[in-house]
Protein backbone atom coordinates (compact mmCIF):
# COMPACT_ATOMS: atom_id res chain seq x y z
CA UNK A 1 0.00 0.00 0.00
CA UNK A 2 3.02 2.33 0.18
CA UNK A 3 4.05 3.32 -3.33
CA UNK A 4 7.80 2.78 -3.42
CA UNK A 5 8.49 5.59 -5.86
CA UNK A 6 7.31 8.12 -3.27
CA UNK A 7 9.68 7.17 -0.48
CA UNK A 8 12.49 6.19 -2.85
CA UNK A 9 13.07 9.93 -3.19
CA UNK A 10 15.05 11.27 -0.22
CA UNK A 11 12.97 14.46 -0.12
CA UNK A 12 9.79 12.51 0.63
CA UNK A 13 11.50 10.32 3.22
CA UNK A 14 12.78 13.47 4.91
CA UNK A 15 9.30 14.94 4.74
CA UNK A 16 7.88 11.81 6.38
CA UNK A 17 10.43 12.03 9.20
CA UNK A 18 9.71 15.74 9.67
CA UNK A 19 5.94 15.22 9.71
CA UNK A 20 6.19 12.36 12.20
CA UNK A 21 8.54 14.21 14.54
CA UNK A 22 6.75 17.54 14.45
CA UNK A 23 3.26 16.06 14.87
CA UNK A 24 4.40 13.78 17.65
CA UNK A 25 6.14 16.55 19.58
CA UNK A 26 3.28 19.00 19.01
CA UNK A 27 0.59 16.61 20.15
CA UNK A 28 2.59 15.21 23.08
CA UNK A 29 3.23 18.74 24.32
CA UNK A 30 -0.39 19.84 23.78
CA UNK A 31 -1.71 16.80 25.66
CA UNK A 32 0.65 17.20 28.61
CA UNK A 33 2.88 14.18 27.93
CA UNK A 34 6.02 16.25 27.31
CA UNK A 35 7.10 19.54 28.86
CA UNK A 36 9.97 21.76 27.72
CA UNK A 37 10.10 24.22 30.61
CA UNK A 38 11.63 24.52 33.12
CA UNK A 39 13.16 21.15 32.16
CA UNK A 40 12.55 18.74 29.29
CA UNK A 41 10.55 15.96 30.86
CA UNK A 42 8.19 13.23 29.70
CA UNK A 43 5.29 12.00 31.79
CA UNK A 44 2.45 9.54 31.14
CA UNK A 45 -0.29 9.96 33.77
CA UNK A 46 -2.06 6.71 34.69
CA UNK A 47 -5.16 6.18 32.57
CA UNK A 48 -3.92 8.16 29.57
CA UNK A 49 -2.19 5.30 27.75
CA UNK A 50 -4.90 5.01 25.08
CA UNK A 51 -4.60 8.73 24.38
CA UNK A 52 -0.83 8.34 23.97
CA UNK A 53 -1.34 5.40 21.59
CA UNK A 54 -3.68 7.42 19.34
CA UNK A 55 -1.13 10.26 19.20
CA UNK A 56 1.63 7.89 18.07
CA UNK A 57 -0.69 6.18 15.55
CA UNK A 58 -1.91 9.49 14.08
CA UNK A 59 1.66 10.80 13.78
CA UNK A 60 2.74 7.59 12.03
CA UNK A 61 -0.16 7.54 9.59
CA UNK A 62 0.28 11.27 8.86
CA UNK A 63 3.98 10.69 8.14
CA UNK A 64 2.99 8.26 5.39
CA UNK A 65 -0.09 9.97 4.00
CA UNK A 66 1.08 13.60 3.82
CA UNK A 67 4.16 12.87 1.63
CA UNK A 68 1.97 10.66 -0.55
CA UNK A 69 -0.53 13.49 -0.93
CA UNK A 70 2.22 15.95 -1.80
CA UNK A 71 3.62 13.49 -4.32
CA UNK A 72 0.13 13.01 -5.72
CA UNK A 73 -0.45 16.75 -6.02
CA UNK A 74 2.84 17.26 -7.81
CA UNK A 75 2.03 14.36 -10.13
CA UNK A 76 -1.54 15.70 -10.41
CA UNK A 77 -2.78 12.37 -9.13
CA UNK A 78 -5.03 13.19 -6.21
CA UNK A 79 -6.59 15.55 -3.72
CA UNK A 80 -4.94 16.56 -0.45
CA UNK A 81 -7.33 14.75 1.91
CA UNK A 82 -4.62 13.80 4.38
CA UNK A 83 -3.89 17.35 5.50
CA UNK A 84 -7.36 17.81 6.90
CA UNK A 85 -7.28 14.54 8.81
CA UNK A 86 -3.96 15.48 10.42
CA UNK A 87 -5.09 18.97 11.33
CA UNK A 88 -8.34 17.65 12.76
CA UNK A 89 -6.57 15.04 14.90
CA UNK A 90 -3.98 17.51 16.14
CA UNK A 91 -6.65 20.07 17.07
CA UNK A 92 -8.49 17.48 19.13
CA UNK A 93 -5.62 17.27 21.58
CA UNK A 94 -4.57 20.89 21.50
CA UNK A 95 -7.72 22.24 23.13
CA UNK A 96 -9.01 21.89 26.68
CA UNK A 97 -7.14 23.57 29.49
CA UNK A 98 -3.94 24.27 27.55
CA UNK A 99 -2.92 27.52 25.88
CA UNK A 100 -4.73 26.66 22.62
CA UNK A 101 -8.01 26.15 24.44
CA UNK A 102 -7.44 29.33 26.42
CA UNK A 103 -6.73 31.27 23.22
CA UNK A 104 -9.90 29.89 21.63
CA UNK A 105 -12.00 30.91 24.64
CA UNK A 106 -10.36 34.34 24.83
CA UNK A 107 -10.82 35.03 21.14
CA UNK A 108 -14.33 33.68 20.59
CA UNK A 109 -15.95 33.86 24.03
CA UNK A 110 -18.81 31.40 24.65
CA UNK A 111 -18.57 29.98 21.10
CA UNK A 112 -14.87 29.34 21.64
CA UNK A 113 -15.57 27.76 25.01
CA UNK A 114 -18.13 25.44 23.40
CA UNK A 115 -15.71 24.50 20.60
CA UNK A 116 -12.87 23.97 23.06
CA UNK A 117 -15.06 21.87 25.35
CA UNK A 118 -16.21 19.75 22.40
CA UNK A 119 -12.65 19.12 21.23
CA UNK A 120 -11.50 18.33 24.77
CA UNK A 121 -14.49 16.12 25.65
CA UNK A 122 -14.13 14.00 22.53
CA UNK A 123 -10.33 14.10 22.24
CA UNK A 124 -9.73 10.37 21.86
CA UNK A 125 -12.76 9.57 19.65
CA UNK A 126 -11.92 12.53 17.41
CA UNK A 127 -8.36 11.35 17.08
CA UNK A 128 -9.54 7.83 16.23
CA UNK A 129 -11.86 9.35 13.61
CA UNK A 130 -8.90 11.36 12.26
CA UNK A 131 -6.89 8.14 11.96
CA UNK A 132 -9.82 6.65 10.01
CA UNK A 133 -9.88 9.66 7.68
CA UNK A 134 -6.13 9.32 7.20
CA UNK A 135 -6.42 5.61 6.36
CA UNK A 136 -9.06 6.34 3.73
CA UNK A 137 -6.85 9.11 2.39
CA UNK A 138 -3.91 6.68 2.33
CA UNK A 139 -5.88 4.19 0.28
CA UNK A 140 -7.14 6.89 -2.11
CA UNK A 141 -3.68 8.42 -2.55
CA UNK A 142 -2.03 5.05 -3.20
CA UNK A 143 -4.71 4.20 -5.73
CA UNK A 144 -4.46 7.52 -7.58
CA UNK A 145 -0.64 7.45 -7.65
CA UNK A 146 -0.73 3.91 -9.03
CA UNK A 147 -3.25 4.95 -11.70
CA UNK A 148 -1.23 8.05 -12.62
CA UNK A 149 1.95 6.02 -12.94
CA UNK A 150 0.26 3.56 -15.25
CA UNK A 151 -0.87 6.43 -17.47
CA UNK A 152 2.49 8.20 -17.59
CA UNK A 153 4.39 4.94 -18.06
CA UNK A 154 6.50 5.04 -14.89
CA UNK A 155 5.80 1.33 -14.35
CA UNK A 156 7.82 0.53 -17.42
CA UNK A 157 10.87 1.69 -15.47
CA UNK A 158 10.47 -1.35 -13.23
CA UNK A 159 8.98 0.37 -10.19
CA UNK A 160 6.69 -1.64 -7.98
CA UNK A 161 3.99 -0.64 -5.51
CA UNK B 1 -48.11 76.22 54.05
CA UNK B 2 -48.06 73.45 51.46
CA UNK B 3 -44.61 74.51 50.30
CA UNK B 4 -43.31 74.25 53.88
CA UNK B 5 -44.73 70.73 54.16
CA UNK B 6 -43.16 69.80 50.84
CA UNK B 7 -39.73 71.07 51.93
CA UNK B 8 -40.05 69.30 55.25
CA UNK B 9 -41.07 66.05 53.54
CA UNK B 10 -38.18 66.28 51.06
CA UNK B 11 -35.71 66.89 53.89
CA UNK B 12 -37.11 63.92 55.82
CA UNK B 13 -36.78 61.69 52.77
CA UNK B 14 -33.19 62.86 52.21
CA UNK B 15 -32.28 62.18 55.85
CA UNK B 16 -33.93 58.75 55.66
CA UNK B 17 -31.96 57.92 52.49
CA UNK B 18 -28.68 58.93 54.11
CA UNK B 19 -29.47 56.77 57.14
CA UNK B 20 -30.43 53.76 54.94
CA UNK B 21 -27.28 54.04 52.83
CA UNK B 22 -25.05 54.51 55.88
CA UNK B 23 -26.41 51.51 57.74
CA UNK B 24 -27.08 49.12 54.84
CA UNK B 25 -24.96 45.94 54.94
CA UNK B 26 -21.82 46.47 52.89
CA UNK B 27 -19.72 43.79 51.25
CA UNK B 28 -16.65 43.40 53.42
CA UNK B 29 -13.63 45.19 52.07
CA UNK B 30 -11.31 42.58 50.61
CA UNK B 31 -7.92 41.90 52.17
CA UNK B 32 -5.98 43.37 49.28
CA UNK B 33 -2.61 42.99 50.86
CA UNK B 34 -1.86 39.28 50.57
CA UNK B 35 0.90 38.90 48.02
CA UNK B 36 3.03 35.90 47.14
CA UNK B 37 5.93 37.13 45.07
CA UNK B 38 4.47 39.10 42.20
CA UNK B 39 1.02 37.50 42.54
CA UNK B 40 -1.84 38.93 44.58
CA UNK B 41 -3.60 36.00 46.25
CA UNK B 42 -5.87 38.16 48.41
CA UNK B 43 -9.00 36.81 46.73
CA UNK B 44 -7.68 33.28 46.41
CA UNK B 45 -8.06 30.29 48.69
CA UNK B 46 -7.08 30.09 52.32
CA UNK B 47 -3.48 29.00 52.74
CA UNK B 48 -2.98 25.24 52.96
CA UNK B 49 -0.15 24.41 55.31
CA UNK B 50 2.00 26.69 57.40
CA UNK B 51 1.42 30.35 56.39
CA UNK B 52 5.01 31.06 57.47
CA UNK B 53 6.48 28.31 55.29
CA UNK B 54 9.47 29.59 53.31
CA UNK B 55 8.04 28.47 49.98
CA UNK B 56 4.55 29.08 48.61
CA UNK B 57 3.05 27.23 45.67
CA UNK B 58 0.42 29.34 43.94
CA UNK B 59 -1.77 27.16 41.74
CA UNK B 60 -3.98 28.67 39.03
CA UNK B 61 -6.62 26.10 38.17
CA UNK B 62 -10.09 25.31 36.91
CA UNK B 63 -12.24 22.65 38.55
CA UNK B 64 -13.24 21.25 35.15
CA UNK B 65 -9.67 21.00 33.86
CA UNK B 66 -8.54 17.44 33.32
CA UNK B 67 -4.85 18.34 33.59
CA UNK B 68 -5.57 19.92 37.00
CA UNK B 69 -7.21 16.61 37.93
CA UNK B 70 -4.06 14.80 36.80
CA UNK B 71 -1.86 17.04 38.91
CA UNK B 72 -4.14 16.71 41.92
CA UNK B 73 -4.01 12.91 41.75
CA UNK B 74 -0.46 12.29 40.54
CA UNK B 75 1.86 15.05 41.77
CA UNK B 76 0.10 16.78 44.65
CA UNK B 77 0.10 13.85 47.10
CA UNK B 78 3.90 13.61 47.11
CA UNK B 79 4.27 17.41 47.33
CA UNK B 80 1.85 17.49 50.25
CA UNK B 81 3.68 14.74 52.07
CA UNK B 82 7.19 16.08 51.57
CA UNK B 83 6.71 19.85 51.64
CA UNK B 84 3.28 20.97 52.88
CA UNK B 85 2.83 18.59 55.81
CA UNK B 86 6.39 19.29 56.96
CA UNK B 87 5.97 23.08 56.96
CA UNK B 88 8.48 23.65 54.16
CA UNK B 89 5.87 24.90 51.70
CA UNK B 90 2.30 26.14 51.61
CA UNK B 91 -0.27 26.09 48.83
CA UNK B 92 -2.70 28.72 47.62
CA UNK B 93 -5.29 28.09 44.89
CA UNK B 94 -6.33 30.95 42.62
CA UNK B 95 -9.30 30.37 40.32
CA UNK B 96 -8.74 30.51 36.59
CA UNK B 97 -12.31 29.50 35.80
CA UNK B 98 -12.53 29.67 32.01
CA UNK B 99 -13.25 26.24 30.62
CA UNK B 100 -17.05 26.12 30.68
CA UNK B 101 -20.22 27.58 32.09
CA UNK B 102 -20.02 25.37 35.22
CA UNK B 103 -16.45 26.44 36.06
CA UNK B 104 -17.18 29.82 37.73
CA UNK B 105 -20.03 28.35 39.79
CA UNK B 106 -17.80 25.51 41.00
CA UNK B 107 -15.19 28.06 42.06
CA UNK B 108 -17.84 30.13 43.87
CA UNK B 109 -19.01 26.99 45.67
CA UNK B 110 -15.56 26.54 47.23
CA UNK B 111 -15.83 29.97 48.87
CA UNK B 112 -19.33 29.14 50.11
CA UNK B 113 -17.74 26.09 51.75
CA UNK B 114 -15.02 28.38 53.08
CA UNK B 115 -17.72 30.34 54.94
CA UNK B 116 -18.08 27.16 57.02
CA UNK B 117 -14.32 26.54 57.28
CA UNK B 118 -14.36 23.74 54.70
CA UNK B 119 -12.62 25.25 51.68
CA UNK B 120 -9.97 22.57 51.22
CA UNK B 121 -12.32 19.67 51.92
CA UNK B 122 -14.68 21.00 49.25
CA UNK B 123 -11.79 21.71 46.85
CA UNK B 124 -10.56 18.13 47.24
CA UNK B 125 -14.09 16.77 46.76
CA UNK B 126 -14.42 18.60 43.44
CA UNK B 127 -11.19 17.07 42.13
CA UNK B 128 -12.18 13.65 43.41
CA UNK B 129 -15.61 13.86 41.78
CA UNK B 130 -14.49 15.44 38.50
CA UNK B 131 -15.77 13.69 35.41
CA UNK B 132 -14.06 13.90 32.01
CA UNK B 133 -16.72 15.94 30.19
CA UNK B 134 -16.56 19.71 30.49
CA UNK B 135 -20.06 21.03 31.30
CA UNK B 136 -21.28 17.43 31.31
CA UNK B 137 -23.36 18.07 34.43
CA UNK B 138 -21.02 16.82 37.12
CA UNK B 139 -20.49 20.41 38.38
CA UNK B 140 -24.07 21.63 37.95
CA UNK B 141 -25.57 23.66 40.79
CA UNK B 142 -27.49 20.60 42.01
CA UNK B 143 -24.32 18.52 42.16
CA UNK B 144 -22.39 21.34 43.86
CA UNK B 145 -25.09 21.41 46.54
CA UNK B 146 -24.96 17.63 46.79
CA UNK B 147 -21.20 17.81 47.46
CA UNK B 148 -21.93 20.21 50.32
CA UNK B 149 -24.39 17.66 51.68
CA UNK B 150 -21.70 14.95 51.46
CA UNK B 151 -19.40 17.12 53.58
CA UNK B 152 -22.12 17.75 56.18
CA UNK B 153 -22.10 21.48 55.59
CA UNK B 154 -25.00 23.63 56.75
CA UNK B 155 -27.08 23.04 53.62
CA UNK B 156 -29.33 26.06 53.93
CA UNK B 157 -26.41 28.41 54.40
CA UNK B 158 -24.47 26.86 51.52
CA UNK B 159 -27.45 26.87 49.13
CA UNK B 160 -28.27 30.46 49.93
CA UNK B 161 -24.65 31.48 49.34
CA UNK B 162 -24.45 29.65 46.01
CA UNK B 163 -27.86 30.87 44.79
CA UNK B 164 -26.98 34.48 45.57
CA UNK B 165 -23.71 34.33 43.56
CA UNK B 166 -22.13 35.99 46.58
CA UNK B 167 -18.62 35.16 45.42
CA UNK B 168 -19.00 35.81 41.68
CA UNK B 169 -16.89 38.97 41.88
CA UNK B 170 -14.23 37.20 43.92
CA UNK B 171 -13.87 34.50 41.27
CA UNK B 172 -13.76 37.10 38.50
CA UNK B 173 -11.08 38.99 40.40
CA UNK B 174 -9.04 35.79 40.59
CA UNK B 175 -9.42 35.20 36.86
CA UNK B 176 -8.19 38.75 36.29
CA UNK B 177 -5.24 38.14 38.61
CA UNK B 178 -4.37 34.98 36.69
CA UNK B 179 -4.38 36.91 33.43
CA UNK B 180 -2.21 39.59 35.00
CA UNK B 181 0.23 36.88 36.04
CA UNK B 182 0.45 35.76 32.41
CA UNK B 183 -1.43 32.52 32.90
CA UNK B 184 -2.63 31.10 29.57
CA UNK B 185 -3.66 27.60 30.55
CA UNK B 186 -4.33 25.46 33.58
CA UNK B 187 -2.83 24.31 35.76
CA UNK B 188 -0.08 26.92 36.04
CA UNK B 189 2.02 27.26 39.17
CA UNK B 190 4.15 30.05 40.55
CA UNK B 191 6.61 28.78 43.13
CA UNK B 192 7.68 31.62 45.41
CA UNK B 193 10.58 31.37 47.84
CA UNK B 194 13.32 33.45 49.42
CA UNK B 195 15.55 32.94 46.37
CA UNK B 196 12.97 34.09 43.85
CA UNK B 197 10.03 32.71 41.94
CA UNK B 198 9.60 30.23 39.10
CA UNK B 199 6.65 29.36 36.89
CA UNK B 200 5.64 25.80 36.02
CA UNK B 201 3.08 25.34 33.26
CA UNK B 202 1.06 22.14 33.07
CA UNK B 203 0.48 19.04 35.17
CA UNK B 204 4.17 18.30 35.49
CA UNK B 205 5.50 15.39 37.55
CA UNK B 206 6.59 15.64 41.17
CA UNK B 207 10.31 15.62 40.32
CA UNK B 208 10.01 18.97 38.53
CA UNK B 209 8.32 20.52 41.57
CA UNK B 210 10.96 19.04 43.86
CA UNK B 211 13.78 20.64 41.86
CA UNK B 212 12.08 24.02 41.64
CA UNK B 213 11.05 24.10 45.30
CA UNK B 214 14.60 23.23 46.35
CA UNK B 215 16.01 25.90 44.03
CA UNK B 216 13.85 28.76 45.39
CA UNK B 217 13.91 27.68 49.06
Amino acid sequence: MIPRQVFAEPAYSAMAAAVFTSMLVLMLAASGFVFFEPYVVGHVPPGSEANLATIIALSGVSAVVIPMNVYGLRARAGKPGGFFGSAFGAAAGACGCGPAGFALVSALGPAGAAASAFLANYETPLRVAAIGVMLVSWWAAARSIRAACRVDGKLTRGQKF
Amino acid sequence: MNAKYAIFAAAAVAVALVVVVAYSPQEQAPAITRMHGSVSTAMGSPILGDPDAPVTIVEFGDYQCHQCYNWFHNSKPAITEKYIDTGMASLVFVDMAFLGRDSPKAAQATYCADDQGMYWAYHDTLYQMQEPRIDGGWASEERLKAFAFLLNLDQEMFDSCLDSSKYANRVQTNVGEARKAGVSGTPTFVIVGPSGEEKIVGAQPYLVFERIIESVA
